[in-house]
């Protein structure tokens, strides 16, 4: 049991699966962060028939595994990126979307669920007395949004973001089930070859627990070095 | 597909879900109580390996913990020679009980440590002992702002149940492929919205179940809201 020269084999293998797994959690992420504001923004405007839609998607997303909206993504989007794709009269075969693509897909639509809360939970620590004091030294709303609101929300933002960066690369291990190989995917590939599985599956907590602690101390920094300057 | 059969065919295996559901959740929180206290009481060496074991609950995904304990422990009780009893549902119960330690000491301790310091000292000051500190003053606060953490934490307890498939349990999961292979993969979408309405069901109960003890929680607690601490999930 952990013999040095399988482990060191071992650790090749699977780190080379790293680049690729944060690759899709970083288009994970820029698109959740970016679909989850736009739902918060609606929620924090009260915009009447987005909202009680916006309800209705968390309700859905937070109460399915992710497993099965992977692989309700799985099965049911070439099909409909097919249909769609004839509604415009394009011949698109649907079947070919790489499964990566419908991975990413499936894991946005649960995260950004998640993300919407994060940034609702930001919008809602900004302090309302400082909009009415911009208000009253003549601020656009365009100005105060990008003066004002905006520097102090991304900031009490920050941490819960850093939660979901970690949320998401553990989100993309499920990609296994539907052949996207990731690092715990590749850990399952390396120790299938050569049966040795415990020793694959230690090195890749120990990949996943250096990722997450990399993660948290840059975002701490630049949290740190951003609350400087309000 | 035929819902009439597919359903209860899906019952059967919906008692062995449970089961693993209700170990994880009895054997996580006193892990997570365990976890809590050492965390919370300084002890040396003690404090940073509960520190350690958090981060790796919550830092590794939930399917390779499931198939670290699943190919770890019985490497670990052959020592003491008892590998038969590892099937991959002790395998299974076990690892989501660690998993679900872990996250929950995350929701127990900031709310431990929410409750104002005041408090402790009044407590202290009255000369209570630990334990009447912690059932009388502490504990009930506590619990209040723990409450919504815990819900969520349940409910992604209950959806990391899915996983458990793939390490060989019996599960909801398992018993729906068996039936799409039946039916040779035609139907799979389909099954697929069957386990996700099953799926929202049971975190529907759950969620009804926690909301009434959130409602109640506060007559023990004068005029203290519930911190608000967004909730992210575990997978």
């Amino acid at each position: 049991m952990f013999e040095a020269d399988i482990l060191l084999e071992d650790i090749r293998e699977i780190l080379s699966a790293v680049p690729f797994t944060l690759f899709m959690a970083l288009v994970t992420f820029v698109f959740s962060t970016i679909i989850g504001s736009l739902f918060a923004l609606a929620e924090y405007r009260n915009i009447p028939i987005l909202r009680e839609f916006i309800f209705a998607y968390k309700v859905a997303f937070k109460g399915i595994p992710l497993v099965i909206v992977i692989f309700l993504g799985y099965y049911g989007l070439p099909p409909t990126i097919q249909f769609l794709a004839s509604l415009i009269g394009i011949n698109f075969n649907g079947h070919h979307t790489p499964n990566w693509v419908l991975l990413v897909i499936g894991v946005t639509a649960c995260i950004a669920a998640f993300q919407a809360e994060v940034i609702k939970g930001a919008l809602n620590s900004f302090d309302n007395g400082q909009a009415d004091a911009a208000r009253s030294l003549g601020y656009t709303n365009g100005q105060l949004f990008r003066r004002v609101m905006f520097p102090q929300v991304v900031i009490a933002a920050i941490p819960d973001l850093t939660n979901s960066i970690m949320v998401i690369m553990k989100a993309l291990s499920l990609g296994f089930a539907i052949e996207v190989v990731d690092i715990f995917a590749q850990s399952q590939l390396t120790a299938a070859l050569n049966f040795y599985y415990l020793e694959a599956f230690v090195i890749a907590v120990v990949i996943y627990m250096i990722i997450a602690f990399l993660v948290t101390t840059a975002a701490d920094r630049l949290e740190r070095s951003l609350r400087v300057w309000t | 597909m035929d819902l009439k059969t597919m359903i209860p065919e899906l019952m059967t295996a919906l008692p062995l879900t449970l089961a693993i559901t209700f170990v994880a959740m009895v054997a996580g929180f006193c892990l997570a109580l365990i976890t809590t206290t050492l965390r919370v009481v300084h002890i040396p060496v003690l404090s940073s390996l509960a520190a350690l074991y958090v981060s790796y609950a919550r830092s590794v995904p939930v399917v390779l913990q499931l198939f670290v304990t699943f190919y770890g422990l019985p490497l670990l009780v052959a020592i003491f020679g008892m590998a038969d009893f590892f099937t991959p549902n002790v395998a299974a119960m076990l690892g989501l009980s660690f998993y679900h330690g872990g996250y929950l000491s995350e929701v127990m301790r900031p709310a431990y440590l929410a409750v104002d310091r005041g408090q402790h000292d009044a407590a202290d000051s009255l000369g209570y002992t630990f334990r009447q500190k912690m059932m009388g003053v502490v504990g009930p606060q506590a619990v209040h702002i723990a409450l919504p953490g815990y819900g969520n934490a349940l409910i992604y307890l209950a959806h990391n149940v899915a996983l458990v498939m793939y390490i060989g349990a019996a599960d909801v999961m398992a018993t729906a492929h068996l039936i799409m292979q039946r039916a040779y993969n035609q139907y799979q979408f389909e099954t697929y919205l069957v386990l996700a309405v099953i799926y929202s069901i049971m975190c529907l109960i759950i969620w009804v179940i926690v909301r009434y003890f959130e409602r109640r929680s506060p007559m023990y607690v004068p005029a203290v809201g519930p911190a608000k601490r967004v909730a992210m999930p575990s997978l």
